[in-house]
């Protein structure tokens, strides 16, 4: 168990700039999750710290202790691939053992820990297994039991469940969740699907370009994102974003005007922008509100997956919009709506993609 | 449409037994002749009617030839061994190490299986007599290393590069040395190809004539290719037919049956040296 | 604090170092059998240096050369080579096609076809040219009877004395023996095309010869190529086939068999080492022109 700290890490191929300067801090026993689109460089990130690729530049330290030039296995971390990479030629067992075989721990402490990784992941009639013998989420098992055995101050994942099918990954979801409590050591998790990371993690960080967008707790991220693109990437089915434009100012609220006649009063941070400025307005499909009067729109399409209906629709103006209702609505295509939008649960972000 | 249809299926059949005739007739013939004693040798018969092991029994009795197969056997088998060590090395660093002049060191691999080996005949004559090694195996277990190392280091660096990364960073994170990456995860996993590396360079081996006519003076030290081509009989002037054959036969039976046994690593290991590149 | 100069020698720098270390046992035996060789041969053509008097010698400059010029030995074993080569490497790629092709095919018992093509392959050359002398022989031979028996010819044929039949001869027990290899090079590329191509073709109701031509031939290419160029490296520097079958014979001698008679039964380092390095040179030629030409590629590093 041990804090990561990150101060200022970059990381080059070559010419091409991939990571471009992260501060972060990762507090002991912490579960951490790194999302972003593919080619965010949230997996090159979890590599540089697991010592799979050279700092170009900054300091990495785990538990206080400088580890920049220090190889893999002396930095006191334990990683799990996407492919699991278990060693085919080898039992499940030996390949539990083998970094401790290679570090000359004794058989029995070897055997007793092999033993009782294997009784918390459940896979003590496996270990005489080799790994094609094995289905994947036994793999996946074995992978963490491997990890677990190490006995490392901090656990790396990258995208651990990406190679399992789709209920089987939910179930594997809940059980890391399990093993985070179990465990109790820090945890570094890479994914790009952010259901994960807002299921598993204690915070979340977000990155975008080899940038650090925002870091935070899942809930914090969703309600109130930093920026347009942590608006965009966290919440499932993504939020709107209409173009706006402010009609009324006053202290602590923007008021924007709506396609159609509306206006919305919207509560904002920062100063307040003068009137007639163009902004982007953020709304999640679920926070859309459908009522007998209100802003006008045409259905679009209909799509109904039975516990939620998704609606898209067009405004006035051309622009469109994805309605999230409950249950089973009936509507169709062609009908005409009234959608309700909210000021606490509406975003306004400036032409810098900034929240105000 | 039938009668051709049935025309073009025997046809075929006939271009198969041709092709089949032409590749065995030879060897067929060779075994024919060895079977031969005496005045029957000048007679053409396609089957031996009276056959006799004299001719088996001349070139063990006669002739070294026994120690020739020794000598062959041990030559090959070192080749084998040394070879696949230095080529498993080697294809570590070339296969999975992003280096400085990688690439080209690959071509300058593949150009000397390029090179003539009578343009190395005599500086490899000076090398073979300034380590004392003349007229011994060590000249040929070295010397062959100028064919054997190029195409087993091209195919296992192919193979070597095939392997997944994730494999070797679990490697690293368990706290493998290099050493340990290749011996202990690489090599259990490369057998195939090893196994197909090391029947070519074998066949390659057992099969060489230059070098091992040069640097060995008597008979007892020649090697199988060598004894077969400078077998001789009573007189100079006649060369005892049979006991070639026989001689033949003996030396490529066991590389048939290596091929029979082996032939799709042979094939998947021909392939991957040359169309794979 | 870390400054710039420890990240250089970070984990990649350990990582190559250990590269090197891997790589030198084997580059210092290349060194050894092929560099320095090479080196001293190139270096002899220079002197006159005979195998007796390896470290006395003179420099004597282009003599080597002039004289090898001025030698017609030299240009029939030149001629010889290429002749060798041209008629033998377009034998082999044409044969092996066929044998390919055949091989293919959907037919019962393809492995022990394939297994039957691989023999002469697997028989060394010293005892396929033995062989091969044998069948061939003037008065015992079996091709002499066989072709006395059909009426091709009216009178045995001394194959490998005649000045005229020793060098088809000789190319004649290349093509047996390394079409083999060349049927399975083409079989592997024709094994990796994607089948969709000739169904469409089947159902398009394209000519077989046509399908051959338009659409085999060009996708196995490649592959073609550099089969046909390992081929012809190889048969340029021929030499156990001749030695063993005709020895040192005029007719028949190639460039190998010329320097290797040079260097070793007359002793002549220097000359022989001329010799030598004119072949490599030719191959060398070889080489760039079939990269060039025939635009065959290596997948060295991707």
């Amino acid at each position: 168990m041990a804090a990561v700290t990150l101060r200022g890490v970059r990381k080059s191929f070559g010419r091409f700039e991939v990571i471009h300067g992260v501060d972060l801090d990762i507090r002991d026993g912490e579960f951490v999750a790194f999302v972003g689109p593919s080619g965010c460089g949230k997996s090159t990130l979890l590599r540089l710290i697991a010592g799979l690729e050279d700092l170009s530049d900054g300091d990495l330290s785990i538990d206080g202790a400088l580890v920049n030039d220090l190889p893999p296995a002396k930095r006191g971390i334990a990683m799990v691939f996407q492919s699991y990479a278990l060693y085919p030629h080898m039992t499940a067992y030996d390949n539990m053992a083998f970094g401790l075989t290679l570090s000359r721990t004794d058989k029995r402490t070897i055997e007793e820990r092999v033993r009782a990784a294997a009784r918390l992941l459940q896979i003590e009639n496996l270990l005489e297994r080799k790994p094609r013998d094995l289905s994947g989420g036994q793999r996946q098992r074995v992978a963490i039991g491997r990890a677990i055995v190490r006995e490392p101050k901090v656990f790396l994942f990258d995208e651990p469940l990406s190679n399992l099918d789709a209920a089987l990954r939910v179930q594997t979801r809940m059980e890391i969740a399990k093993l985070k409590d179990d465990l109790r050591a820090t945890m570094i998790y890479v994914t790009h699907d952010q259901v994960e990371a807002m299921t598993l993690a204690d915070r979340i960080v977000v990155l975008n370009a080899g940038r650090v967008e925002q870091v935070g707790r899942p809930l914090d991220l969703y309600h109130r994102p930093r920026n347009r693109f942590v608006a965009g990437f966290i919440g499932s089915p993504a939020m709107n974003f209409l173009e706006v434009v402010v009609a009324a100012a006053e202290g602590g609220a923007v008021a924007v005007g709506l396609p159609g006649e509306a206006t919305l009063q919207i509560p904002v941070e920062s100063a307040s922008p003068p009137v007639g400025t163009r902004l982007t307005l953020g709304v999640r499909p679920e926070h859309v509100g459908v009522a007998e009067d209100g802003m006008p729109a045409t259905v679009l399409a209909v799509e109904r997956l039975g516990g939620e209906t998704h609606c898209h629709v067009t405004l006035e103006d051309g622009q469109r919009m994805l309605v999230r209702m409950e249950g089973d609505i009936p509507v169709g295509a062609g009908d005409r709506l009234c959608l309700n939008l909210h000021g606490e649960t509406a975003h306004l972000f400036d032409d810098a993609g900034q929240r105000l | 449409m039938r009668l051709r249809r049935t025309a073009g299926r025997i046809a075929f059949g006939l271009l198969v037994l041709g092709i089949v005739f032409y590749a065995v007739f030879p060897f067929y013939w060779a075994i024919v002749t060895s079977l031969k004693a005496g005045s029957a040798l000048f007679t053409v018969e396609a089957w031996p009617f009276h056959p006799s092991l004299d001719n088996y029994r001349a070139i063990f009795s006669q002739q070294p030839f026994g120690r020739n197969i020794l000598n062959s056997l041990g030559v090959s088998l070192s080749v084998v061994a040394l070879s696949l060590g230095l080529a498993v090395a080697a294809a570590y660093a070339l296969g999975r190490v992003a280096f400085r002049g990688r690439t080209l060191l690959l071509l300058v691999v593949l150009g000397v299986s390029m090179f003539p080996q009578v343009a190395v005949l005599s500086g490899l004559f000076e090398l073979v007599r300034w380590l004392g090694l003349y007229n011994r195996m060590g000249s040929l277990v070295l010397s062959y290393m100028i064919f054997t190392l190029p195409f087993t280091v091209w195919v296992l660096t192919t193979f070597m590069r095939e392997l997944p990364k994730e494999l070797e960073e679990a490697a690293m994170v368990d706290g493998a040395s290099p050493f340990v990456i290749v011996t202990r995860v690489f090599l259990p996993l490369m057998g195939p190809a090893l196994a197909a590396t090391g029947l070519l360079a074998f066949i390659a081996a057992w099969n060489e004539f230059l070098f091992a006519l040069t640097f060995t003076l008597t008979d007892e030290a020649r090697t199988v290719p060598v004894a077969i081509a400078l077998m001789s009989g009573a007189s100079q002037y006649e060369l005892p037919w049979g006991q070639i054959m026989a001689a033949s036969v003996v030396v490529t039976v066991p590389l048939i049956a290596l091929v029979l046994v082996f032939q799709r690593r042979i094939v998947s290991g021909l392939t991957a040296g040359a169309v794979k590149g | 604090m870390s400054g710039a100069g420890a990240r250089a020698s970070g984990l990649t720098r350990q990582r190559r170092r250990s590269a090197w270390l891997f790589l030198l046992p084997m580059l210092v035996v290349l060194a050894a059998v092929a560099g320095w060789p090479l080196a001293r041969t190139v270096y002899y053509s220079f002197t006159d240096a005979t195998l007796a008097t390896l470290d006395a010698y003179a420099r004597v400059g282009l003599d080597n050369y002039l004289w090898l010029m001025r030698d017609p030995v030299w240009w029939r074993a030149v001629w010889n080579t290429v002749l060798f080569t041209v008629v033998s490497v377009s034998l082999e790629t044409a044969l092996g096609l066929v044998v390919a092709l055949t091989l293919n095919a959907h037919l019962p018992g393809r492995g022990l076809l394939r297994a039957a093509v691989l023999i002469p392959w697997a028989i060394p050359t010293v005892v396929s040219a033995q062989m091969w002398g044998w069948m061939f022989h003037d008065l015992y031979g079996v091709v002499n009877a066989a072709l006395l028996g059909l009426g091709v010819i009216a009178q045995p044929q001394a194959w490998t004395a005649d000045p005229h039949l020793a060098l088809p001869v000789v190319i004649a027990v290349d093509v047996w023996k390394s079409t083999p290899f060349m049927a399975l090079l083409i079989l592997a590329a024709l094994q990796m095309l994607p089948q969709d191509i000739y169904e469409a073709a089947r159902v398009d109701g394209v000519h077989p010869v046509k399908v051959f031509f338009r659409i085999t031939l060009p996708l196995i290419r490649p592959a073609l190529m550099v089969a046909v160029l390992f081929r012809t490296l190889d048969a340029l520097r021929v030499f156990d086939l001749m030695y063993v079958l005709t020895g040192n014979s005029r007719s028949t001698m190639s460039m190998s068999v010329y320097a290797r008679q040079y260097l070793i039964d007359f002793q002549d380092v220097g000359y022989g080492s001329a010799a030598a390095t004119l072949l490599v040179l030719i191959l060398a030629l070889a080489t760039v022109a079939a990269i060039t030409l025939g635009r065959v590629r290596f997948e060295a590093g991707r």
